[in-house]
C-alpha cells in the first residue's frame, strides 16, 4: 500500500467517525439538506426531536417541519436564501413533529460550499428549547401581569425611585392621586409631592433615609398634587436591594386619605361640639335644681309661716311682700333661662348676613343712653371690623358686655373697645373646636370693679354671681348669654382682670372679608 | 350658752334660721355673717370667739362655703367646733367634698320650718347628750 492510500484509508476511517458522531448525537438535530433543501441525512438527535425515521425522511423537503402559517410566509425558503447569500442563518420558532405536536426549535442553517465556492448544501442544527420557551413565556406573562396590576392599580399611587429618590415609574393611581401624566413627572424628584415647609425641613431626604436605615418608612402628612391643592397622603417607602444588599432604588405608595382625615377632624369638631353641649345640659340641670328651686323653696316657706301666724298682720305684710320678691325673682330666672335656651334655637334659623361691629355698637350706645348718661359714662371705640352673623344676637353681646361694665362701676366707667387680627394659635387656651385660622378680637376694657382672676371661666357660667344680691342686681345670665352668641358665631370669649383694676372682655369671632 | 355662728348671703334663710333656732333653744347666741370672706375676717381678728355650732351655706358670691370651710377647719381653736353645710341642693361634687373636709353634715335647706327645727333638735340633742 502506498503512502497515499494509506492516508486515504485514514481519511476515510476519520471522515467514517465524524460521519458517526453526528449521527449519534441525540440533543440536536443535525441534517444535510441540498441546494433545494431535500433532506439527504438524518440524525439520532434529529429522530428523538422530530419523531421521523430516517427510512421516512430522506428525500423529503425540509418544509416538512413548517406550520402552514410559516408556509405561506415562506419561511423555509426565506431562511435558505439567507444562508446562500450570507452562509447562514438563524431563526426561533414553531416547528411541527410528525404526529403533529409543536415544538420550540433554535435553528441555524449553515452553507456548504465546494471549492469554487458554490453552494453544495446545507448543514441544519435543530434544538429543541420548547422547555425553556414555555417557562420563559410563563415568567413573563407573569411579569406583564405584575406590571399590569401595578399600572392599573388606582386607589394607590405606587411609585418607583431611584436611589437619589428620583421617580423612575408611574401607575394610574399616582396620576389620579397626584395629577401628573407620566411623561410629565418621570424624571423628576419626588420631593415636588411635598409641602414647601416640608422641604424646607429636608423631610423628603429623611424619609429615604429611614427606609435606607430601617428598610421601612411610613408617614402621614399633607402633601401637594400638580395644580397645587393639598391632600392628606399615608405614604410607606420600601428600600429595594440587589442579591449584594446594596441599594437599588426605592418603593414608593401613597395613598390618598384626604376624606378620611377630613372626616376625623370634622368628627373632632363635632365631638367638641358635643362636649359643650353635654355641658350645657350639666349646666341646665344644676339650674334647674338650685336656682330655680330656691326662690321656690322660699315661697313655700313663707306661704308657711304666713299660714302659722296668721294672726300678726305686720308678720303677714312682711312676709307676702317676701313671697312677692321670690316669686319675681323666679319669674326672672324662668324668663331668662328662657332667652338663654332660645339661643340655640334662633341661632339655627337667624339670618346670618355680614355684620359691621360700629354699627352694632351705635346702636348699643343709643339704646343704653339713658344708663349711659345717669352713670356718666364714656365709651370710646375704635373702628371695629364686620362679620359674618346674626345682627340682633351681635347687639344683645354688645349690649349685655357694655352693660356689665356699666353696673360693675364705683367711679365714672371708662370703657375702651378696640379690635385687631389675631391668629387662631394666638388665642390663649384656644378652645378645641374653633375652625377659622384667623379672627376678629374685639376687646372691651373698663376702669370697674373687676373681678379676681381665679374666676375668668365661672362668670360665664349660668345663674353664677361673684357679687351678693344686695350689692348688684340681676339674674346672674349676661355673661352666660354672651358666651352662648359668641359660641353660636364659632367665635370664643375670654375675661381677665384683677379686683379693683378693671376687666377685660375679649371676643373672638371668625374673620370674615367682603 | 351654746354660740353658734351662720354665714349665708341670703338674707331671708338667714332670718328663717335664726326663726327656727329660737323655736328650738332659746339659750343660744348666733351671729350671722353674709359671706365667707367677712366670716374668716372675724375669726381672725376677734380670738376670744369660739363658736360652737357653724352652718355654712354651700353657694357664695365672693367666697364658696367649701372653701370657707377649708380654712376655719384649719383653725386651732375651732377643733371642738361642728361644722354643717347648709344648700338649697345636695349636689354630689359638694357632698362628698364637705365630708372630706371634715364638715359633720350636709343639711338641705327644706321647704318646711318643721323640717328644718326636727334637724336642729337633733343636732342640739345628739351633742347635748355627748356633753
Amino acid at each position: 500500500m502506498t503512502g497515499r492510500e494509506q492516508s486515504a484509508t485514514a481519511n476515510i476511517s476519520a471522515s467514517n467517525i465524524y460521519k458517526r458522531m453526528i449521527e449519534e448525537i441525540q440533543d440536536y438535530a443535525i441534517i444535510l439538506l441540498d441546494r433545494d433543501g431535500i433532506i439527504r441525512n438524518w440524525n439520532i438527535g434529529a429522530e428523538k426531536i422530530k419523531l421521523y425515521t430516517e427510512k421516512e425522511i430522506i428525500g423529503k423537503h425540509f418544509s416538512i417541519f413548517y406550520r402552514a402559517e410559516d408556509i405561506e410566509i415562506n419561511l423555509p425558503q426565506t431562511l435558505l436564501n439567507e444562508a446562500f447569500t450570507n452562509g447562514r442563518a438563524s431563526h426561533e420558532g414553531w416547528r411541527k413533529r410528525k404526529d403533529g405536536t409543536a415544538f420550540w426549535g433554535n435553528i441555524t442553517i449553515t452553507a456548504i460550499h465546494d471549492e469554487d465556492s458554490t453552494v453544495i448544501g446545507y448543514c441544519k442544527v435543530t434544538r429543541d428549547l420548547t422547555e425553556k420557551k414555555i417557562a420563559e413565556d410563563q415568567l413573563r406573562r407573569s411579569e406583564e401581569r405584575y406590571h399590569q396590576m401595578v399600572a392599573e392599580v388606582q386607589d394607590y399611587a405606587i411609585i418607583l425611585l431611584s436611589p437619589a429618590g428620583i421617580i423612575e415609574n408611574w401607575n394610574i393611581g399616582a396620576q389620579k392621586i397626584k395629577g401628573y401624566t407620566e411623561a410629565e413627572i418621570v424624571g423628576k424628584h419626588f420631593e415636588v409631592f411635598y409641602t414647601e415647609e416640608d422641604r424646607k425641613i429636608g423631610l423628603p431626604g429623611k424619609l429615604l433615609k429611614i427606609a435606607r436605615d430601617k428598610g421601612r418608612a411610613a408617614q402621614e402628612g399633607w402633601r401637594v398634587r400638580k395644580n397645587g391643592t393639598k391632600f392628606w397622603g399615608a405614604i410607606v417607602i420600601t428600600a429595594l436591594h440587589n442579591k449584594d444588599g446594596a441599594i437599588v432604588g426605592y418603593t414608593k405608595v401613597t395613598r390618598d386619605l384626604s376624606q378620611k382625615k377630613i372626616d376625623e377632624d370634622k368628627l373632632a369638631v363635632y365631638m367638641a361640639e358635643l362636649e359643650i353641649q353635654n355641658s350645657e345640659l350639666e349646666e341646665f340641670a344644676y339650674v334647674a335644681s338650685h336656682d330655680l328651686q330656691e326662690p321656690l323653696r322660699k315661697i313655700r316657706t313663707f306661704s308657711e309661716l304666713i299660714r302659722e301666724n296668721y294672726d300678726d298682720k305686720e308678720f303677714v305684710i312682711k312676709y307676702f311682700d317676701k313671697l312677692d320678691t321670690s316669686a319675681k325673682r323666679l319669674s326672672e330666672l324662668v324668663k331668662s333661662l328662657l332667652n338663654y335656651s332660645r339661643l340655640s334655637v334662633d341661632s339655627k334659623t337667624a339670618a346670618w348676613t355680614y355684620v359691621n361691629l360700629n354699627d352694632v355698637l351705635k346702636e348699643v350706645e343709643e339704646d343704653l343712653e339713658l344708663l349711659i348718661a345717669d352713670k356718666k359714662a364714656t365709651i370710646i371705640g375704635g373702628m371695629l371690623p364686620a362679620v359674618t352673623g346674626s345682627h340682633i344676637q351681635l347687639g344683645q353681646l354688645f349690649s349685655n358686655i357694655i352693660g356689665n361694665s356699666l353696673k360693675f362701676s364705683k367711679t365714672e366707667p371708662i370703657i375702651h373697645i378696640s379690635s385687631r387680627i389675631v391668629e387662631k394659635q394666638e388665642i390663649p387656651d384656644v378652645p378645641k373646636n374653633l375652625i377659622a385660622e384667623r379672627y376678629h378680637l374685639v376687646e372691651f376694657k373698663d376702669n370697674g370693679i373687676g373681678f379676681d382672676d381665679e374666676y375668668n371661666r365661672i362668670i360665664f357660667s349660668l345663674f353664677k354671681r361673684l357679687h351678693g344680691k344686695q350689692e348688684y342686681s340681676g339674674t346672674g345670665i349676661g355673661l352666660a348669654l354672651c358666651k352662648k352668641i359668641v359660641e353660636n358665631h364659632k367665635g370664643h370669649i375670654s375675661a381677665s382682670s384683677g379686683h379693683g383694676h378693671g376687666a377685660v372682655f375679649n371676643v373672638y369671632l371668625p374673620f370674615a372679608s367682603e | 350658752m351654746i354660740k353658734c355662728l351662720i354665714i349665708d348671703d341670703d338674707l331671708d334663710d338667714q332670718e328663717i334660721f335664726l326663726m327656727c333656732l329660737k323655736k328650738v333653744n332659746t339659750d343660744i347666741n348666733c351671729l350671722t355673717m353674709s359671706n365667707g370672706v367677712e366670716a374668716v375676717a372675724l375669726l381672725m381678728s376677734n380670738t376670744d370667739y369660739i363658736p360652737d355650732y357653724v352652718f355654712i351655706d354651700v353657694n357664695m358670691p365672693k367666697m364658696n362655703g367649701i372653701d370657707c370651710l377649708k380654712i376655719l377647719k384649719n383653725m386651732a381653736r375651732l377643733k371642738y367646733a361642728k361644722f354643717f353645710m347648709y344648700s338649697t341642693t345636695a349636689e354630689g361634687a359638694a357632698v362628698t367634698e364637705s365630708k372630706k373636709l371634715g364638715a359633720d353634715d350636709f343639711i338641705v335647706k327644706p321647704a318646711r320650718t318643721a323640717e328644718l327645727k326636727e334637724k336642729l333638735t337633733t343636732i342640739f340633742k345628739i351633742v347635748s347628750e355627748i356633753a
